[in-house]
Protein backbone atom coordinates (compact mmCIF):
# COMPACT_ATOMS: atom_id res chain seq x y z
CA UNK A 1 0.00 0.00 0.00
CA UNK A 2 1.06 3.54 -0.65
CA UNK A 3 1.98 5.99 2.08
CA UNK A 4 0.60 9.33 0.98
CA UNK A 5 2.61 12.50 1.57
CA UNK A 6 2.78 16.11 0.47
CA UNK A 7 6.07 17.69 -0.50
CA UNK A 8 6.60 21.37 -1.26
CA UNK A 9 9.65 22.34 -3.27
CA UNK A 10 10.52 25.78 -1.89
CA UNK A 11 12.73 26.50 -4.88
CA UNK A 12 9.67 26.38 -7.09
CA UNK A 13 6.89 27.86 -4.94
CA UNK A 14 6.01 31.34 -6.20
CA UNK A 15 3.43 32.17 -3.51
CA UNK A 16 0.60 32.30 -6.03
CA UNK A 17 -1.84 30.71 -3.55
CA UNK A 18 -3.25 28.57 -6.34
CA UNK A 19 -3.21 25.53 -4.05
CA UNK A 20 -5.15 27.47 -1.40
CA UNK A 21 -7.80 28.45 -3.91
CA UNK A 22 -7.95 24.96 -5.40
CA UNK A 23 -8.52 23.49 -1.94
CA UNK A 24 -11.13 26.07 -1.01
CA UNK A 25 -13.02 25.45 -4.21
CA UNK A 26 -12.77 21.67 -4.10
CA UNK A 27 -13.85 21.33 -0.45
CA UNK A 28 -16.17 24.33 -0.30
CA UNK A 29 -19.18 22.29 0.84
CA UNK A 30 -17.42 21.39 4.13
CA UNK A 31 -15.60 24.63 4.92
CA UNK A 32 -17.23 26.96 7.42
CA UNK A 33 -16.65 30.65 6.91
CA UNK A 34 -13.06 31.65 7.63
CA UNK A 35 -11.58 28.17 7.61
CA UNK A 36 -8.69 27.50 5.31
CA UNK A 37 -7.08 24.06 5.17
CA UNK A 38 -3.98 25.01 3.21
CA UNK A 39 -1.89 28.16 3.42
CA UNK A 40 1.30 29.50 1.88
CA UNK A 41 3.86 30.93 4.30
CA UNK A 42 6.61 33.20 3.02
CA UNK A 43 9.77 33.49 5.06
CA UNK A 44 12.05 36.55 4.74
CA UNK A 45 9.37 38.25 2.68
CA UNK A 46 10.98 40.87 0.46
CA UNK A 47 14.49 40.09 1.68
CA UNK A 48 17.30 38.15 0.02
CA UNK A 49 16.73 34.44 0.50
CA UNK A 50 12.94 34.74 0.46
CA UNK A 51 11.25 31.36 0.36
CA UNK A 52 7.61 30.31 0.20
CA UNK A 53 6.14 27.03 1.26
CA UNK A 54 2.65 25.62 1.04
CA UNK A 55 1.49 23.81 4.19
CA UNK A 56 -1.54 21.81 5.25
CA UNK A 57 -1.88 18.62 7.29
CA UNK A 58 1.24 16.51 6.66
CA UNK A 59 -0.51 13.21 7.42
CA UNK A 60 2.14 12.29 9.97
CA UNK A 61 3.19 8.68 10.31
CA UNK A 62 2.84 8.75 14.10
CA UNK A 63 0.41 11.61 14.28
CA UNK A 64 0.48 13.80 17.42
CA UNK A 65 -3.16 14.83 16.86
CA UNK A 66 -4.16 11.16 16.96
CA UNK A 67 -2.17 10.58 20.15
CA UNK A 68 -3.68 13.53 22.04
CA UNK A 69 -7.37 13.48 21.03
CA UNK A 70 -9.53 12.68 24.10
CA UNK A 71 -12.28 11.28 21.89
CA UNK A 72 -9.99 9.02 19.86
CA UNK A 73 -11.76 10.19 16.69
CA UNK A 74 -8.76 10.04 14.33
CA UNK A 75 -7.99 7.12 12.12
CA UNK A 76 -5.46 6.29 9.44
CA UNK A 77 -6.54 4.97 6.05
CA UNK A 78 -4.63 2.16 4.41
CA UNK A 79 -2.93 4.84 2.30
CA UNK A 80 -1.50 6.44 5.44
CA UNK A 81 -3.91 9.39 5.30
CA UNK A 82 -4.92 10.80 8.72
CA UNK A 83 -8.68 11.48 8.88
CA UNK A 84 -11.09 12.21 11.72
CA UNK A 85 -14.74 11.73 12.62
CA UNK A 86 -16.51 15.06 13.08
CA UNK A 87 -19.50 13.42 14.79
CA UNK A 88 -17.28 12.32 17.67
CA UNK A 89 -15.07 15.45 17.82
CA UNK A 90 -15.91 17.73 20.78
CA UNK A 91 -13.93 20.76 19.66
CA UNK A 92 -11.59 20.72 22.65
CA UNK A 93 -8.62 22.02 20.66
CA UNK A 94 -6.09 19.46 21.96
CA UNK A 95 -5.12 18.50 18.37
CA UNK A 96 -4.46 22.15 17.55
CA UNK A 97 -2.06 22.34 20.52
CA UNK A 98 -0.34 19.11 19.50
CA UNK A 99 -0.05 19.49 15.72
CA UNK A 100 3.43 20.78 14.79
CA UNK A 101 2.04 22.31 11.57
CA UNK A 102 -1.00 24.23 12.82
CA UNK A 103 -3.25 22.13 10.58
CA UNK A 104 -6.37 21.67 12.78
CA UNK A 105 -8.63 24.74 12.60
CA UNK A 106 -11.95 25.63 14.26
CA UNK A 107 -14.97 27.76 13.41
CA UNK A 108 -14.98 29.36 16.90
CA UNK A 109 -12.22 30.79 19.07
CA UNK A 110 -13.16 29.89 22.68
CA UNK A 111 -13.42 26.31 23.91
CA UNK A 112 -16.25 27.26 26.28
CA UNK A 113 -19.14 25.14 25.10
CA UNK A 114 -16.96 23.95 22.23
CA UNK A 115 -14.99 25.54 19.41
CA UNK A 116 -17.13 23.71 16.90
CA UNK A 117 -15.96 20.68 14.94
CA UNK A 118 -12.30 20.59 14.05
CA UNK A 119 -11.51 20.82 10.34
CA UNK A 120 -8.30 19.97 8.55
CA UNK A 121 -6.95 18.77 5.21
CA UNK A 122 -8.23 15.32 4.29
CA UNK A 123 -5.80 14.75 1.38
CA UNK A 124 -9.04 15.04 -0.61
CA UNK A 125 -10.01 11.66 0.87
CA UNK A 126 -13.36 12.55 2.52
CA UNK A 127 -14.20 11.05 5.89
CA UNK A 128 -15.74 8.07 7.64
CA UNK A 129 -19.09 8.46 5.86
CA UNK A 130 -19.85 6.41 2.78
CA UNK A 131 -17.72 7.49 -0.22
CA UNK A 132 -19.29 10.36 -2.19
CA UNK A 133 -22.36 10.49 0.06
CA UNK A 134 -24.05 13.82 0.78
CA UNK A 135 -23.01 13.53 4.45
CA UNK A 136 -19.38 13.13 3.44
CA UNK A 137 -19.56 16.06 1.06
CA UNK A 138 -21.07 18.36 3.70
CA UNK A 139 -18.73 17.42 6.53
CA UNK A 140 -15.43 16.68 4.82
CA UNK A 141 -15.59 17.93 1.27
CA UNK A 142 -14.41 16.05 -1.76
CA UNK A 143 -13.18 12.48 -2.02
CA UNK A 144 -10.81 12.31 -4.98
CA UNK A 145 -8.80 9.43 -3.55
CA UNK A 146 -11.84 7.16 -3.93
CA UNK A 147 -11.85 8.13 -7.61
CA UNK A 148 -8.18 7.26 -7.97
CA UNK A 149 -7.16 10.92 -8.17
CA UNK A 150 -4.67 12.95 -6.13
CA UNK A 151 -5.46 16.07 -4.03
CA UNK A 152 -6.65 19.09 -5.99
CA UNK A 153 -4.04 21.50 -4.53
CA UNK A 154 -1.10 19.51 -5.92
CA UNK A 155 -2.86 18.74 -9.19
CA UNK A 156 -3.41 22.45 -9.85
CA UNK A 157 0.02 23.69 -8.71
CA UNK A 158 1.27 25.61 -11.75
CA UNK A 159 4.98 25.20 -11.02
CA UNK A 160 4.62 21.62 -9.74
CA UNK A 161 6.20 22.80 -6.53
CA UNK A 162 3.56 21.06 -4.43
CA UNK A 163 3.65 17.32 -4.96
CA UNK A 164 1.24 14.78 -3.52
CA UNK A 165 1.37 11.02 -3.71
CA UNK A 166 3.22 7.99 -2.45
CA UNK A 167 6.18 9.04 -0.32
CA UNK A 168 8.66 7.02 -2.36
CA UNK A 169 7.51 8.34 -5.73
CA UNK A 170 7.28 11.94 -4.58
CA UNK A 171 10.71 12.00 -2.97
CA UNK A 172 12.28 10.38 -6.04
CA UNK A 173 10.91 13.14 -8.25
CA UNK A 174 12.27 15.66 -5.83
CA UNK A 175 15.69 14.02 -5.62
CA UNK A 176 16.01 13.96 -9.40
CA UNK A 177 15.14 17.64 -9.54
CA UNK A 178 17.75 18.56 -6.98
CA UNK A 179 20.38 16.46 -8.72
CA UNK A 180 19.74 18.08 -12.10
CA UNK A 181 19.68 21.62 -10.76
CA UNK A 182 22.81 23.35 -12.04
CA UNK A 183 23.68 24.68 -8.64
CA UNK A 184 21.90 24.24 -5.35
CA UNK A 185 21.98 28.00 -5.04
CA UNK A 186 19.97 28.35 -8.21
CA UNK A 187 16.43 29.59 -7.74
CA UNK A 188 14.82 27.83 -10.71
CA UNK A 189 15.13 24.06 -10.51
CA UNK B 1 10.39 3.86 22.66
CA UNK B 2 7.06 5.07 21.35
CA UNK B 3 7.94 8.72 21.85
CA UNK B 4 11.18 8.24 19.96
CA UNK B 5 9.14 6.81 17.11
CA UNK B 6 6.79 9.77 17.19
CA UNK B 7 9.71 12.19 17.20
CA UNK B 8 11.31 10.34 14.31
CA UNK B 9 8.17 10.30 12.26
CA UNK B 10 7.64 14.01 12.79
CA UNK B 11 11.24 14.62 11.76
CA UNK B 12 10.53 12.59 8.65
CA UNK B 13 7.53 14.74 7.88
CA UNK B 14 9.60 17.85 8.35
CA UNK B 15 12.00 16.52 5.71
CA UNK B 16 9.10 16.49 3.34
CA UNK B 17 8.88 20.22 3.61
CA UNK B 18 11.78 20.20 1.22
CA UNK B 19 14.18 22.43 3.13
CA UNK B 20 16.64 19.92 4.47
CA UNK B 21 16.68 17.68 1.45
CA UNK B 22 17.38 20.52 -0.89
CA UNK B 23 21.06 20.22 -0.14
CA UNK B 24 21.65 16.54 0.31
CA UNK B 25 22.91 16.05 -3.25
CA UNK B 26 25.63 18.68 -3.14
CA UNK B 27 27.44 20.77 -0.57
CA UNK B 28 25.05 22.52 1.84
CA UNK B 29 24.37 26.17 1.33
CA UNK B 30 24.57 27.91 4.66
CA UNK B 31 21.65 30.24 3.93
CA UNK B 32 19.31 27.29 3.50
CA UNK B 33 20.64 25.56 6.58
CA UNK B 34 20.11 28.69 8.59
CA UNK B 35 16.55 29.06 7.39
CA UNK B 36 15.87 25.42 8.20
CA UNK B 37 17.12 25.93 11.76
CA UNK B 38 14.93 28.99 12.13
CA UNK B 39 11.89 27.09 10.90
CA UNK B 40 12.47 24.37 13.46
CA UNK B 41 12.78 27.08 16.11
CA UNK B 42 9.32 28.29 15.20
CA UNK B 43 10.16 31.08 12.73
CA UNK B 44 7.15 33.08 11.59
CA UNK B 45 6.53 34.27 8.09
CA UNK B 46 3.90 36.09 6.11
CA UNK B 47 0.67 34.48 4.97
CA UNK B 48 -2.65 35.63 3.63
CA UNK B 49 -4.41 33.08 5.86
CA UNK B 50 -6.32 34.30 8.91
CA UNK B 51 -6.14 30.82 10.47
CA UNK B 52 -4.85 30.41 14.02
CA UNK B 53 -1.05 30.06 14.17
CA UNK B 54 -0.98 29.93 10.40
CA UNK B 55 1.97 32.29 10.01
CA UNK B 56 4.24 29.87 11.89
CA UNK B 57 5.49 26.86 9.94
CA UNK B 58 6.41 24.46 12.72
CA UNK B 59 5.86 24.34 16.46
CA UNK B 60 8.25 21.99 18.27
CA UNK B 61 7.84 20.80 21.85
CA UNK B 62 8.57 17.73 23.94
CA UNK B 63 6.61 14.88 22.36
CA UNK B 64 6.86 12.75 25.51
CA UNK B 65 3.71 14.55 26.68
CA UNK B 66 1.56 11.99 24.82
CA UNK B 67 3.19 9.02 26.47
CA UNK B 68 2.89 10.79 29.81
CA UNK B 69 -0.86 11.13 29.35
CA UNK B 70 -1.58 7.66 27.99
CA UNK B 71 0.80 5.60 30.13
CA UNK B 72 0.89 7.51 33.39
CA UNK B 73 -1.79 10.17 33.91
CA UNK B 74 -4.74 8.22 32.48
CA UNK B 75 -4.18 5.06 34.59
CA UNK B 76 -3.38 7.29 37.59
CA UNK B 77 -6.72 9.08 37.54
CA UNK B 78 -8.51 5.71 37.25
CA UNK B 79 -6.54 4.50 40.28
CA UNK B 80 -7.24 7.74 42.14
CA UNK B 81 -10.98 7.25 41.74
CA UNK B 82 -11.78 3.53 41.48
CA UNK B 83 -8.62 2.28 43.20
CA UNK B 84 -9.16 4.53 46.21
CA UNK B 85 -12.79 3.41 46.52
CA UNK B 86 -11.72 -0.24 46.60
CA UNK B 87 -8.97 0.48 49.13
CA UNK B 88 -11.40 2.34 51.38
CA UNK B 89 -14.13 -0.30 51.22
CA UNK B 90 -11.58 -2.96 52.18
CA UNK B 91 -10.21 -0.77 54.96
CA UNK B 92 -13.67 -0.28 56.45
CA UNK B 93 -14.38 -4.03 56.17
CA UNK B 94 -11.22 -4.78 58.19
CA UNK B 95 -11.12 -1.80 60.52
CA UNK B 96 -14.75 -0.81 60.98
CA UNK B 97 -15.93 2.77 61.34
CA UNK B 98 -15.43 5.29 64.12
CA UNK B 99 -18.55 5.11 66.27
CA UNK B 100 -19.62 7.73 68.77
CA UNK B 101 -18.72 6.22 72.14
CA UNK B 102 -21.60 7.71 74.02
CA UNK B 103 -24.05 7.37 71.12
CA UNK B 104 -25.91 10.47 69.96
CA UNK B 105 -26.63 13.01 72.68
CA UNK B 106 -29.35 14.70 70.66
CA UNK B 107 -27.91 18.10 71.63
CA UNK B 108 -26.84 19.84 68.43
CA UNK B 109 -23.93 22.30 68.55
CA UNK B 110 -23.65 25.13 66.03
CA UNK B 111 -20.57 24.51 63.82
CA UNK B 112 -21.10 26.03 60.36
CA UNK B 113 -23.21 28.99 59.23
CA UNK B 114 -25.79 28.49 56.48
CA UNK B 115 -23.49 30.47 54.21
CA UNK B 116 -20.57 28.11 54.93
CA UNK B 117 -22.73 25.09 54.14
CA UNK B 118 -23.81 26.62 50.84
CA UNK B 119 -20.31 27.50 49.65
CA UNK B 120 -19.24 23.96 50.55
CA UNK B 121 -21.82 22.51 48.18
CA UNK B 122 -21.18 25.23 45.60
CA UNK B 123 -17.68 23.78 45.33
CA UNK B 124 -18.42 20.15 46.12
CA UNK B 125 -21.19 19.25 43.66
CA UNK B 126 -19.36 20.75 40.65
CA UNK B 127 -16.13 19.15 41.93
CA UNK B 128 -17.71 15.68 41.81
CA UNK B 129 -19.02 16.25 38.30
CA UNK B 130 -15.67 17.71 37.22
CA UNK B 131 -13.89 14.62 38.50
CA UNK B 132 -16.20 12.25 36.61
CA UNK B 133 -16.17 14.27 33.38
CA UNK B 134 -12.45 15.08 33.63
CA UNK B 135 -11.71 11.40 34.07
CA UNK B 136 -13.72 10.67 30.94
CA UNK B 137 -11.72 13.29 29.02
CA UNK B 138 -8.35 12.02 30.20
CA UNK B 139 -8.83 8.26 30.48
CA UNK B 140 -12.10 7.52 28.66
CA UNK B 141 -10.54 6.76 25.30
CA UNK B 142 -8.41 4.04 26.90
CA UNK B 143 -10.83 2.61 29.46
CA UNK B 144 -14.38 3.26 28.16
CA UNK B 145 -14.18 3.68 24.38
CA UNK B 146 -13.17 0.05 23.63
CA UNK B 147 -16.38 -1.20 25.30
CA UNK B 148 -18.84 1.27 23.75
CA UNK B 149 -20.35 1.73 20.32
CA UNK B 150 -19.08 4.81 18.46
CA UNK B 151 -22.43 6.59 18.84
CA UNK B 152 -22.65 5.97 22.59
CA UNK B 153 -19.05 7.02 23.09
CA UNK B 154 -19.55 10.20 21.04
CA UNK B 155 -22.58 11.08 23.19
CA UNK B 156 -20.73 10.39 26.42
CA UNK B 157 -17.60 12.38 25.60
CA UNK B 158 -19.64 15.29 24.19
CA UNK B 159 -21.69 15.42 27.37
CA UNK B 160 -18.51 15.15 29.47
CA UNK B 161 -16.99 18.16 27.76
CA UNK B 162 -20.13 20.28 28.07
CA UNK B 163 -20.68 19.44 31.73
CA UNK B 164 -16.99 20.03 32.47
CA UNK B 165 -17.08 23.46 30.83
CA UNK B 166 -20.18 24.64 32.68
CA UNK B 167 -19.35 23.14 36.08
CA UNK B 168 -15.94 24.82 36.03
CA UNK B 169 -17.55 28.21 36.70
CA UNK B 170 -19.42 27.48 40.00
CA UNK B 171 -16.47 25.34 41.11
CA UNK B 172 -14.11 28.29 40.85
CA UNK B 173 -16.38 30.45 43.01
CA UNK B 174 -16.74 27.67 45.58
CA UNK B 175 -13.00 27.08 45.62
CA UNK B 176 -12.19 30.77 46.03
CA UNK B 177 -14.72 31.40 48.80
CA UNK B 178 -13.76 28.30 50.79
CA UNK B 179 -10.05 28.93 50.44
CA UNK B 180 -10.25 32.55 51.52
CA UNK B 181 -12.92 32.35 54.21
CA UNK B 182 -11.88 29.12 55.91
CA UNK B 183 -8.09 29.48 55.96
CA UNK B 184 -8.00 31.01 59.46
CA UNK B 185 -9.33 27.79 61.02
CA UNK B 186 -6.86 25.64 59.12
CA UNK B 187 -3.52 26.90 60.46
CA UNK B 188 -1.20 24.05 61.53
CA UNK B 189 -0.67 23.62 65.30
CA UNK B 190 1.77 21.52 67.35
CA UNK B 191 -0.91 19.02 68.40
CA UNK B 192 -1.51 18.20 64.72
CA UNK B 193 1.71 16.17 64.70
CA UNK B 194 0.40 13.92 67.47
CA UNK B 195 -2.92 13.59 65.61
CA UNK B 196 -1.04 12.36 62.58
CA UNK B 197 0.98 9.84 64.64
CA UNK B 198 -2.27 8.33 65.92
CA UNK B 199 -3.93 8.56 62.48
CA UNK B 200 -6.61 10.63 64.17
CA UNK B 201 -7.78 7.73 66.33
CA UNK B 202 -9.58 6.12 63.41
CA UNK B 203 -7.60 2.86 63.58
CA UNK B 204 -9.53 0.33 65.66
CA UNK B 205 -6.76 -2.11 66.54
CA UNK B 206 -3.21 -2.39 67.92
CA UNK B 207 -1.68 0.51 69.84
CA UNK B 208 -4.07 2.95 68.12
CA UNK B 209 -7.27 1.51 69.52
CA UNK B 210 -9.41 3.87 71.53
CA UNK B 211 -6.99 6.81 71.20
CA UNK B 212 -8.43 10.30 70.65
CA UNK B 213 -5.67 12.76 69.83
CA UNK B 214 -6.40 16.46 70.36
CA UNK B 215 -7.99 18.44 67.57
CA UNK B 216 -9.22 22.01 67.27
CA UNK B 217 -11.96 23.21 64.91
CA UNK B 218 -10.25 21.22 62.16
CA UNK B 219 -8.10 18.18 62.76
CA UNK B 220 -4.74 17.60 61.10
CA UNK B 221 -6.27 15.42 58.37
CA UNK B 222 -8.81 18.07 57.46
CA UNK B 223 -6.06 20.69 57.42
CA UNK B 224 -3.99 18.58 55.07
CA UNK B 225 -6.99 18.23 52.74
CA UNK B 226 -7.78 21.95 53.00
CA UNK B 227 -4.30 23.06 51.96
CA UNK B 228 -4.03 20.42 49.25
CA UNK B 229 -7.36 21.61 47.88
CA UNK B 230 -6.30 25.25 48.13
CA UNK B 231 -3.01 24.70 46.30
CA UNK B 232 -4.04 22.24 43.61
CA UNK B 233 -7.37 23.99 43.26
CA UNK B 234 -5.40 27.09 42.32
CA UNK B 235 -3.36 25.16 39.75
CA UNK B 236 -6.47 23.52 38.34
CA UNK B 237 -8.38 26.82 38.08
CA UNK B 238 -5.45 28.67 36.50
CA UNK B 239 -4.65 25.95 33.96
CA UNK B 240 -8.37 25.37 33.32
CA UNK B 241 -8.88 29.07 32.55
CA UNK B 242 -6.13 28.93 29.91
CA UNK B 243 -7.83 25.94 28.29
CA UNK B 244 -11.36 27.30 28.60
CA UNK B 245 -10.77 30.88 27.43
CA UNK B 246 -7.89 30.75 24.93
CA UNK B 247 -9.42 33.75 23.17
CA UNK B 248 -8.89 35.84 26.32
CA UNK B 249 -5.48 34.60 27.49
CA UNK B 250 -4.03 33.57 24.12
CA UNK B 251 -1.69 30.90 25.47
CA UNK B 252 0.82 29.44 23.03
CA UNK B 253 0.21 25.87 21.89
CA UNK B 254 3.10 24.61 23.98
CA UNK B 255 1.82 26.44 27.06
CA UNK B 256 -1.62 24.89 26.48
CA UNK B 257 -0.07 21.42 26.49
CA UNK B 258 1.78 22.24 29.72
CA UNK B 259 -1.49 23.51 31.22
CA UNK B 260 -3.15 20.26 30.21
CA UNK B 261 -0.53 18.22 32.06
CA UNK B 262 -0.62 20.42 35.17
CA UNK B 263 -4.42 20.25 35.08
CA UNK B 264 -4.38 16.44 34.97
CA UNK B 265 -1.77 16.07 37.71
CA UNK B 266 -3.78 18.35 40.02
CA UNK B 267 -6.95 16.50 39.08
CA UNK B 268 -5.42 13.18 40.09
CA UNK B 269 -4.37 14.54 43.49
CA UNK B 270 -7.73 16.24 44.13
CA UNK B 271 -9.59 13.09 43.06
CA UNK B 272 -7.69 10.83 45.46
CA UNK B 273 -8.17 13.28 48.36
CA UNK B 274 -11.84 13.78 47.51
CA UNK B 275 -12.52 10.06 47.80
CA UNK B 276 -10.89 9.97 51.24
CA UNK B 277 -12.80 13.10 52.26
CA UNK B 278 -16.15 11.72 51.12
CA UNK B 279 -15.58 8.37 52.85
CA UNK B 280 -14.56 10.08 56.08
CA UNK B 281 -17.61 12.32 56.08
CA UNK B 282 -20.27 9.85 55.05
CA UNK B 283 -19.20 6.45 56.38
CA UNK B 284 -16.13 6.54 58.55
CA UNK B 285 -17.04 9.18 61.10
CA UNK B 286 -20.47 8.53 62.56
CA UNK B 287 -22.38 11.81 62.80
CA UNK B 288 -19.94 13.73 60.61
CA UNK B 289 -22.20 14.28 57.62
CA UNK B 290 -24.71 16.24 59.71
CA UNK B 291 -22.28 19.21 59.82
CA UNK B 292 -22.66 19.92 56.13
CA UNK B 293 -26.39 19.24 56.08
CA UNK B 294 -27.70 21.42 58.89
CA UNK B 295 -24.51 23.15 59.99
CA UNK B 296 -24.91 21.59 63.47
CA UNK B 297 -23.04 18.63 64.99
CA UNK B 298 -23.91 16.33 67.87
CA UNK B 299 -22.29 17.38 71.15
CA UNK B 300 -20.76 13.89 71.57
CA UNK B 301 -19.29 14.11 68.08
CA UNK B 302 -17.77 17.49 68.95
CA UNK B 303 -16.13 16.26 72.15
CA UNK B 304 -14.86 13.06 70.55
CA UNK B 305 -13.43 14.51 67.34
CA UNK B 306 -12.81 18.20 68.06
CA UNK B 307 -12.27 18.39 71.83
CA UNK B 308 -10.11 21.55 71.85
CA UNK B 309 -12.61 23.45 69.72
CA UNK B 310 -15.51 22.37 71.96
CA UNK B 311 -13.62 23.41 75.13
CA UNK B 312 -12.81 26.74 73.52
CA UNK B 313 -16.34 27.69 72.47
CA UNK B 314 -17.67 26.54 75.84
CA UNK B 315 -15.20 28.80 77.60
CA UNK B 316 -15.60 31.90 75.45
CA UNK B 317 -19.37 31.62 75.37
CA UNK B 318 -19.83 31.22 71.63
CA UNK B 319 -21.33 27.76 72.09
CA UNK B 320 -24.89 27.75 70.81
CA UNK B 321 -27.29 24.85 70.58
CA UNK B 322 -29.97 24.24 68.00
CA UNK B 323 -33.34 25.26 69.38
C1 LIG C 1 -12.12 19.45 40.73
C2 LIG C 1 -11.87 20.14 39.72
C3 LIG C 1 -11.44 19.64 38.36
C4 LIG C 1 -11.05 18.40 37.96
C5 LIG C 1 -10.95 17.14 38.81
C6 LIG C 1 -10.73 18.48 36.56
C7 LIG C 1 -10.26 17.42 35.80
C8 LIG C 1 -9.94 17.50 34.45
C9 LIG C 1 -9.32 16.47 33.68
C10 LIG C 1 -8.84 15.13 34.24
C11 LIG C 1 -9.23 16.90 32.40
C12 LIG C 1 -8.64 16.14 31.22
C13 LIG C 1 -7.19 16.54 31.07
C14 LIG C 1 -6.51 15.81 29.94
O1 LIG C 1 -7.22 15.38 29.02
O2 LIG C 1 -5.28 15.71 29.99
C15 LIG C 1 -9.79 18.21 32.33
C16 LIG C 1 -9.92 18.98 31.18
C17 LIG C 1 -10.32 20.31 31.17
N1 LIG C 1 -10.65 21.07 32.28
FE1 LIG C 1 -10.80 20.40 34.17
N2 LIG C 1 -10.94 19.76 36.12
C18 LIG C 1 -11.37 20.50 37.20
C19 LIG C 1 -11.66 21.84 37.22
C20 LIG C 1 -11.62 22.66 36.09
C21 LIG C 1 -11.82 24.08 36.11
C22 LIG C 1 -12.06 24.89 37.36
C23 LIG C 1 -11.74 24.51 34.81
C24 LIG C 1 -11.88 25.90 34.21
C25 LIG C 1 -11.56 26.98 34.73
C26 LIG C 1 -11.50 23.36 33.98
C27 LIG C 1 -11.36 23.39 32.62
C28 LIG C 1 -10.99 22.33 31.83
C29 LIG C 1 -10.88 22.38 30.39
C30 LIG C 1 -11.19 23.59 29.51
C31 LIG C 1 -10.47 21.11 29.98
C32 LIG C 1 -10.22 20.68 28.52
C33 LIG C 1 -11.39 19.90 28.00
C34 LIG C 1 -12.54 20.79 27.65
O3 LIG C 1 -12.40 21.68 26.81
O4 LIG C 1 -13.61 20.56 28.22
N3 LIG C 1 -11.42 22.26 34.79
N4 LIG C 1 -10.21 18.57 33.60
S1 LIG D 1 -3.18 17.31 11.88
FE1 LIG D 1 -1.07 17.83 12.32
S2 LIG D 1 -0.39 16.22 13.71
FE2 LIG D 1 -2.24 15.46 12.71
S3 LIG D 1 -1.49 14.30 10.94
FE3 LIG D 1 -1.93 16.40 10.23
S4 LIG D 1 0.04 17.46 10.40
FE4 LIG D 1 0.21 15.58 11.63
S1 LIG E 1 -10.82 19.11 18.69
FE1 LIG E 1 -11.85 17.23 18.04
S2 LIG E 1 -10.34 16.16 16.81
FE2 LIG E 1 -9.23 17.71 17.94
S3 LIG E 1 -8.50 16.66 19.79
FE3 LIG E 1 -10.47 17.61 20.34
S4 LIG E 1 -11.99 16.04 19.93
FE4 LIG E 1 -10.11 15.37 18.89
Amino acid sequence: MATMKFLCDTKRCIECNGCVTACKNENDSALEWGIQRRRVVTLKDGEPGEASISVACMHCTDAPCMAVCPTDCFYRTEDGIVLHNKDTCIGCGYCFYACPFGAPQFPQKSTFGGRGKMDKCTFCAGGPEEDHSEAERLKYGSNRIAEGKLPMCAELCATKSLLAGDAGVVSNIYRERVASRGSNKAIWG
Amino acid sequence: MKNILIALSVALNLLFCGFAMANTAEEPSSANELMWTQVKDGAQGVTTSKGQAHNQLINTYDMRVFQLRSDLLAPAIMAALFGMIIVFVLFIKVNGISKLHGGFSGKMVHRWSKFDVSIHWLGAIPCLLLILTGLTLLAGRFFFHPYLSEGLWAGLINAAKLVHDYMAIPFMFGWLLMTVLWAKNQMPKMYDIKWMLYVGGYINFGPFKGKHPDAGFANAGEKLWFWTFALFGLVICASGMLLLFPNVFEPSRTLSLIALVLHSVSAIIITAFSIVHIFMATVMSEGGMECMVSGYCDENWATQHHNLWFDEIKQNGTLTYKK
